[in-house]
């Protein structure tokens, strides 16, 4: 049977599209409500009837839109929420007294196979689980709001007075990370690489140099190497952290990390834990999108005729060249990413 | 369309061998704006129509304006058409009328008016073509003198009326002005001999009462530029620093009221011109010189925010750099010889990039310097020449500071200055100097680049792919030999905002059928893993074997060393510097930090207003000899450290 997307997703499909939507958080958010109006929606009758509408609504999101991984993201959240909820209950009528098994011991742990998670039976009628459910969302959704904000806290521990900082392209997190960073350090230099063509980065110095205290110096993305001797930290957003503590950035992003590299200093990735995606992607090709070319070069410009011109959206840094993630939840290394989507995610529902 | 300049020395030349002239042909195109130029060769012929048909109307003028004219304003008149005739003999077919070489011309013209007082009589006359041209284009249309004076009139009062005015006469009127402001720099720089002739002629005339006159209408060319209806906003900058110059060497020169006088270059109040030239028979001095006051008023505010903006907001990492911007530069010193004086126009412009064609540029006008110098009385020729040429180099470099490859040129010639022998006539000394410099580019430029591309054809096979970065003649040179020799190779062409010079690449590449790829420097990751081999120019090889190049070069050699694709470094042994650097940061050159900027919509638009926010425009950056793989010179492929070596040996390779 061929799945038939709902038509609040079919409204966020077309407004990412049209660009009406922009901005992880902003379709996170939007993700967010529409599973939050699944679950609240009479047309599940129990949890596996839920997971499956998830999982539909999931594939249609993935295939309208391969590059935003957080609508997945999100949809891997509530399957675990599902799961979760569900357990809990389940385990309150069946051994009430028995709290063992709700609390993990570590022989627990080792003795535990498999074959006992794959038992459970989730097509069960469950009461009270969609109350549930929505108890638990509420969570996840004050999670998603304050993330930004846990984030900037942390810029204090991170930048002391008169460095000088590089940043790349124009991302919300970093633009507040450096805003209460300027607001508590003084003489602060800030170097943005323009990110040509789209030139996001003019807005990031445009809209950071209404601060005081701070010197903003926008630069072209041919200077970053020339600039990286001179600079303290580099901090940058990112589109998604991958399973493997890689990133899927802004085009630019890896030059940059390799600069930052050549010259020793740290990198640091601002990622909110919505951006964690389970997937491992090494090929450029593979996650990439191409964009439009006008930009860079002029269409009837004369050797625009015959040369093949592109102009790729993103770049895939490795874990090797990011010193440090800061997440909502705190800082990781991203050695540690692996554990951290363990947690996030179900292990079943990283394919979904 | 600018490129003009660099073509200039070619014309002027001596008559060179066939070699360095495939040697310039190729260095050439190195300009960007060359291909504008070669896209609007039909401007030279529409101009040269438009002259033919305004003789006819010129002599009607005559005709019609002789009663109100004087004697001695006919003679001066047919004077100046005599030259005028010569001067359209001496021109060269190949002459673009293009706005950016009628500021060079005009730049020059005033430097030779200057620097030699007979020659400032003869251009002054010619100049009084300009205005008899245009009135006879207005005459032709009907339009009385009394119009014209209102729309004079309302030009002073600084009114925008320039649409209004802009009628189809006036657009042709300033046509004809340029080309006889170009015609008459031509006769007043080509011929030296013959200019000379003509003003022996001219030291009958009595001419003096009308001079300040023709001088005072010099300006009226530039002017009329402004009104031309279509320009694009480069182009009206430069009309704009042309009036500049233009002012500035009018008001140099009005204080001589016989052409005679000495040119010390002291301005007087400017008022004090236009009222000497009242007294003047013609009605046109008056409102021409009148109208240049105006002008300065209105493009000085226009400038000067920008100016102080320079100064503030500079980025504090930088503040060692000077930034080679001051307008005043372009003021002429009377010591400085034509030839420089547009080079450095063309430096500071950028009109003449990349470290080959500036060292061949400066070495055309060195000979030219040469050519012309007279060592003063009682003086020993090479000392003099020597002092001389070494003020055209401190121009230069206040222009812009010297590419590595010109310093180097500049040693060599001096080293050749001191050892001329002494009891030589100095026509032969000034021979012998003209075949160095002659040798030297063949040598070090020219065949440099084969020997170069010879190492590198072994390297080029079927299925390359080679990545480069903006914009090399050598590479450039080298894709084409390997295209000649039928090899299946395509290239990638990285670029970088905002000098976009890979775009020129790009164009020249093309023309020559080499399947090509372009993106910007950010993308580099993304098409690095296709490339087998990078190709890179340099504009310097320094003593510690570090590679100081156009920036972004740094990353584009990064990117490929963590690919593991094999970066060659392009460079000849004339731009090898004793000099030491560990970063980009000691010593660089900035440009125009507004380049950054992108458009009308773009948020940097206004910076300066906008807090501490500063766009920073670096030209070169270094690469460490770690990320090149090797060094291609014309020697020998070289790893980078090899440079102190060949530094070392190098008075004995070349020549």
């Amino acid at each position: 049977m061929k799945e038939q997307p709902l038509k609040e997703v079919t409204q966020l499909i077309h407004a990412i599209k049209v660009g009406l939507v922009e901005g992880s958080y902003s379709i996170t958010n939007k993700t967010l409500d529409i599973f939050k109006y699944i679950i609240m929606s009479k047309s599940w009758q129990n949890a596996d009837a839920l997971m499956q509408i998830v999982r539909a609504q999931c594939r249609i999101l993935q295939a309208a839109l391969p590059q935003e991984t957080v609508t997945s993201n999100i949809a891997r959240r509530i399957l675990k929420l599902t799961r979760e909820e569900f357990d809990l209950l389940q385990a309150k009528v069946q051994h009430f007294a028995d709290d063992s098994q709700a609390s993990l011991s570590l022989h627990k742990l080792v003795t535990q196979t498999s074959e006992s998670n794959v038992s459970v039976d989730y097509s069960v009628p469950q009461k009270g689980l969609r109350e549930a459910l929505l108890d638990h969302l509420q969570e996840v959704e004050t999670e998603l709001e304050t993330s930004s904000e846990n984030i900037c806290v942390q810029a204090e521990e991170h930048i002391h007075s008169s460095e000088i900082i590089l940043t790349l392209g124009h991302s919300r997190s970093v633009e507040n990370f450096l805003k209460r960073a300027i607001k508590k350090r003084q003489f602060l230099t800030i170097i943005v690489a323009e990110c040509a063509p789209a030139s996001r980065g003019h807005n990031l110095a445009a809209s950071l140099a209404g601060e005081k205290n701070v010197e903003i110096i926008v630069i072209p993305d041919a200077a970053i190497f020339a600039m990286m001797s001179r600079v303290n930290k580099v901090i940058i957003g990112t589109h998604s952290v991958l399973a493997n503590g890689g990133l899927r950035a802004a085009c630019g992003a890896y030059t940059v990390a390799l600069a930052a590299k050549h010259y020793s200093v740290p990198v640091i990735v601002l990622a909110p834990m919505y951006k964690l995606s389970p997937l491992h992607l090494c090929e450029q090709d593979a996650f990439n999108m191409v964009g439009c070319a006008e930009d860079v070069i002029p269409y009837d410009s004369i050797p625009a005729r015959e040369a093949k011109v592109y102009s790729p959206m993103f770049d895939y840094v490795p874990p090797e060249l990011v010193t440090l993630f800061i997440s909502n939840t705190g800082g990781h290394a991203p050695s540690y990413v692996y554990r951290l989507l363990t947690e996030l995610y179900h292990p079943e529902d990283l394919e979904i | 369309m600018v490129l003009m300049g660099e073509q200039v020395p070619q014309t002027v030349g001596k008559p060179a061998k066939n070699k360095q002239k495939k040697q310039r042909q190729r260095n050439r195109p190195r300009n960007k704006r060359n291909r504008l130029e070669d896209n609007s060769l039909t401007t030279p012929e529409t101009s040269t129509t438009d002259s033919a048909s305004a003789m006819p109307g010129e002599n009607s003028v005559r005709d019609a304006g002789a009663p109100e004219k004087t004697r001695e304003q006919v003679m001066a008149e047919r004077e100046a058409k005599k030259l005028a005739k010569q001067a359209k003999k001496q021109k060269t077919p190949n002459t673009a009328a293009s706005p950016a070489t009628t500021i060079i011309t005009e730049v020059e013209q005033t430097t030779i008016t200057t620097k030699l007082t007979t020659t400032t009589t003869t251009t002054a006359k010619e100049k009084l073509e300009l205005p008899s041209v245009v009135t006879a284009n207005k005459e032709n249309n009907n339009i009385t003198q009394q119009q014209t004076n209102v729309v004079q009139a309302n030009l002073e009062n600084g009114n925008d009326v320039e649409a209004a005015e802009k009628s189809r006469d006036q657009i042709k009127a300033d046509r004809e002005a340029k080309k006889a402001a170009k015609q008459a720099a031509k006769a007043g720089k080509a011929s030296g001999v013959k200019v000379e002739a003509a003003t022996q002629q001219l030291a009958n005339l009595k001419v003096s009462d009308k001079t300040p006159a023709a001088i005072a209408t010099a300006p009226s060319a530039p002017e009329a530029h402004e009104k031309k209806p279509a320009l694009s906003k480069a182009e009206r900058r430069a009309i704009q620093e042309a009036q500049r110059a233009a002012k500035a060497q009018g008001l140099t020169k009005k204080p001589q009221p016989g052409g005679k006088a000495p040119p010390t270059g002291k301005a007087p109040p400017a008022g004090k011109a236009p009222s000497a030239a009242a007294t003047s028979p013609s009605k046109d001095p008056k409102r021409e010189s009148a109208s240049p006051t105006k002008t300065t008023t209105s493009s000085s505010p226009s400038k000067s925010p920008q100016a102080t903006s320079h100064s503030e907001c500079r980025v504090k990492l930088f503040n060692h750099l000077v930034c080679a911007k001051g307008d005043s530069l372009f003021i002429n010193d009377p010591l400085v010889h034509p030839a420089i004086a547009r080079l450095g126009v063309q430096y500071a412009k950028r009109t003449v990039v990349g470290s080959n064609a500036r060292c061949i540029a400066f070495l055309h006008a060195l000979r030219q310097v040469v050519q012309d110098f007279e060592t003063p009385a009682k003086k020993e020729f090479g000392r003099s020449l020597d002092a001389a040429v070494k003020h055209h180099v401190d121009h230069l470099h206040k222009c812009r500071p010297l590419a590595v490859s010109v310093s180097n040129a500049y040693k060599q010639f001096k080293n050749q200055l001191t050892q001329l022998p002494t009891d030589t006539p100095e026509t032969e000394l000034k021979e012998l100097l003209g075949h160095f410099i002659d040798t030297y580019i063949e040598n070090q430029i020219g065949k440099a680049a084969q020997a170069i591309s010879g190492f590198l054809q072994e390297k080029i096979t079927d299925g390359d792919v080679i990545l480069t970065f903006a914009c090399s003649s050598l590479i450039q040179f080298i894709c084409e030999e390997a295209k000649r020799r039928q090899v299946a190779f395509r290239v990638i062409v990285v670029d970088s905002r905002p000098g976009c010079e890979g775009q020129e690449m790009l164009r020249r590449l093309h023309a020559t059928g080499i399947p090509c790829t372009y993106v910007l420097i950010n993308a580099v990751g993304y098409v690095m893993a296709e490339a087998t081999k990078v190709l890179l120019g340099a504009h310097a090889l320094l003593a510690n074997g570090y590679v100081m190049a156009r920036t972004g070069t740094a990353q584009v050699a990064l990117v490929a060393n963590a690919h593991n694709v094999p970066v060659l470094v392009c460079c000849e042994t004339h731009k090898f510097s004793e000099r030491f650097q560990t970063d980009a940061i000691v010593y660089n050159e900035l440009s125009d930090p507004n380049q950054l900027v992108r458009g009308e919509k773009c948020q940097l638009n206004n910076w300066a207003a906008k807090g501490k926010l500063m766009p920073l425009n670096l030209n070169y950056d270094i690469t460490p000899p770690e990320l090149v793989s090797a060094v291609v010179t014309e020697v020998a492929i070289l790893p980078c450290t090899s440079v102190p070596v060949i530094l070392r040996i190098k008075p004995d390779i070349g020549y």
